[in-house]
């Protein structure tokens, strides 16, 4: 049978990442284990490396494929943008399961602790210090990333470029603080239930917030070269949900764990 | 250098800005000839949506493009059924589906 390509989606070439995004997994993993019990840092290092270098190598790809291939149809973008969407949602509902976690322990207190939110003997943040600080940056950000759309899709360059400079500006700032935080907080992870909730649920934001920040950052040196034009930017637009996702997050986080939880 | 920087700058009030690159200059490949066929008002450029069913005679089959050898296809035999006939087409071959309409499968460019 002759096989002719009139058709609009995108049979991608054979890869390895796939491949070596499990084994980096794996390295990733079987490291932390090794970390956890031997005190031994070597192997999630390499797990690590490994999993950098084949994301870096696998998303170059499909902007390659986007941008310098033209594969990326109209269906092939819509299928790019369910792609997010749901795999937000996945995110979400891990969300959940902090939440659920801070809740559960937060609703009823045990008598271990006191019979009382926060535990006797926890000192937590004052939400209207640095907390607060941190919201009105996301929310700014927020802003930023709006107004570097707009720009995109007025076919503005330069204020893309400024507006997304200030976007990444505002993540790093958020990110700089919440380690100041953590490195001056009164009370670690070990602390009772009121430790482990706060920093499981505010650590895995942080980690989505320096991920968003590096999301915003590629878009930014692809904009620089060029790669979008004021009707195709998806890989901006998913950049920019993330990061609705991720300031979405902290609100929940603030109103629930800093505010009504202290 | 300073004249390279100016590329694309144009008025927007009394500021100057610098404009993304033109989208049909930067868009290349399947997806470029997707938006040209868009814009010259073929809106289904690689013949995948549904399409009427015609006479479907033998002497006047229903002309399916395709730019294979063969095409898979599927008959909504009529307006009640909750299921699709599907059945292959070969070029230089005619086929009946079971409701009486005759399928032929037409040569054309791929875009």
């Amino acid at each position: 049978m002759k096989m002719n390509n009139n058709h609009p989606f995108h049979l991608v070439d054979y890869s390895p990442w796939p491949f070596t995004g499990a084994i980096g997994v794996l390295t990733l993993m079987t490291g932390m284990i090794k970390w956890f019990h031997n005190f031994n840092f070597n192997l999630i290092i390499m797990g690590y490396i490994i999993t950098l270098l084949t994301a870096y190598q696998w998303w170059r790809d499909i902007s390659r494929e986007g941008t310098y291939q033209g594969k990326h149809t109209i269906l092939v973008n819509k299928g790019l943008r369910w792609g997010m969407i749901l795999f937000i949602i996945s995110e979400i509902f891990f969300f959940i399961s902090f939440f659920w976690a801070f809740f559960h322990s937060s609703l009823s207190p045990n008598i271990e602790i006191g019979s009382m939110w926060p535990p006797s003997s926890i000192t937590p943040f004052n939400p209207f210090q640095i907390p607060l600080l941190n919201t009105i940056i996301l929310i700014s950000s927020g802003v930023t990333v709006t107004w570097a759309h707009h720009s995109l899709m007025e076919n503005n360059f330069s204020q893309t470029k400024q507006s997304l400079f200030l976007t990444i500006l505002l993540g790093f700032y958020f990110t700089i603080l919440q380690a100041y935080e953590y490195i001056e907080a009164p009370f670690t992870i070990a602390d009772s239930i009121y430790g482990s909730t706060f920093f499981m649920a505010t650590g895995f934001h942080g980690i989505h917030v320096m991920i968003g920040t590096l999301f915003l950052l590629t878009c930014y040196i692809r904009h620089l070269n060029n790669h979008f034009s004021k009707n195709h930017h998806f890989g901006f637009e998913a950049a920019a949900w993330y990061w609705h996702f991720v300031d979405v997050v902290w609100l929940f986080l603030y109103i629930s764990i800093y505010w009504w939880g202290n | 250098m300073l004249l390279k920087s100016l590329y694309g700058v144009s008025r927007f009030g009394v500021r100057f800005y610098r404009k993304l690159i033109d989208p049909l200059d930067l868009l290349t490949g399947i997806e470029k000839r997707e938006l040209l066929a868009h814009l010259a008002g073929d809106c289904d450029p690689f013949r995948i949506l549904s399409i009427k069913k015609g006479p479907g005679t033998r002497e006047r089959p229903n002309l399916i493009p395709s730019s294979n050898s063969s095409r898979l296809i599927c008959c909504h035999c009529t307006e009640s059924d909750n299921h699709l006939k599907f059945m292959w087409l070969h070029q230089g071959d005619p086929k009946r589906c079971g409701c009486g309409y005759w399928f032929e499968l037409c040569p054309i460019a791929p875009l």
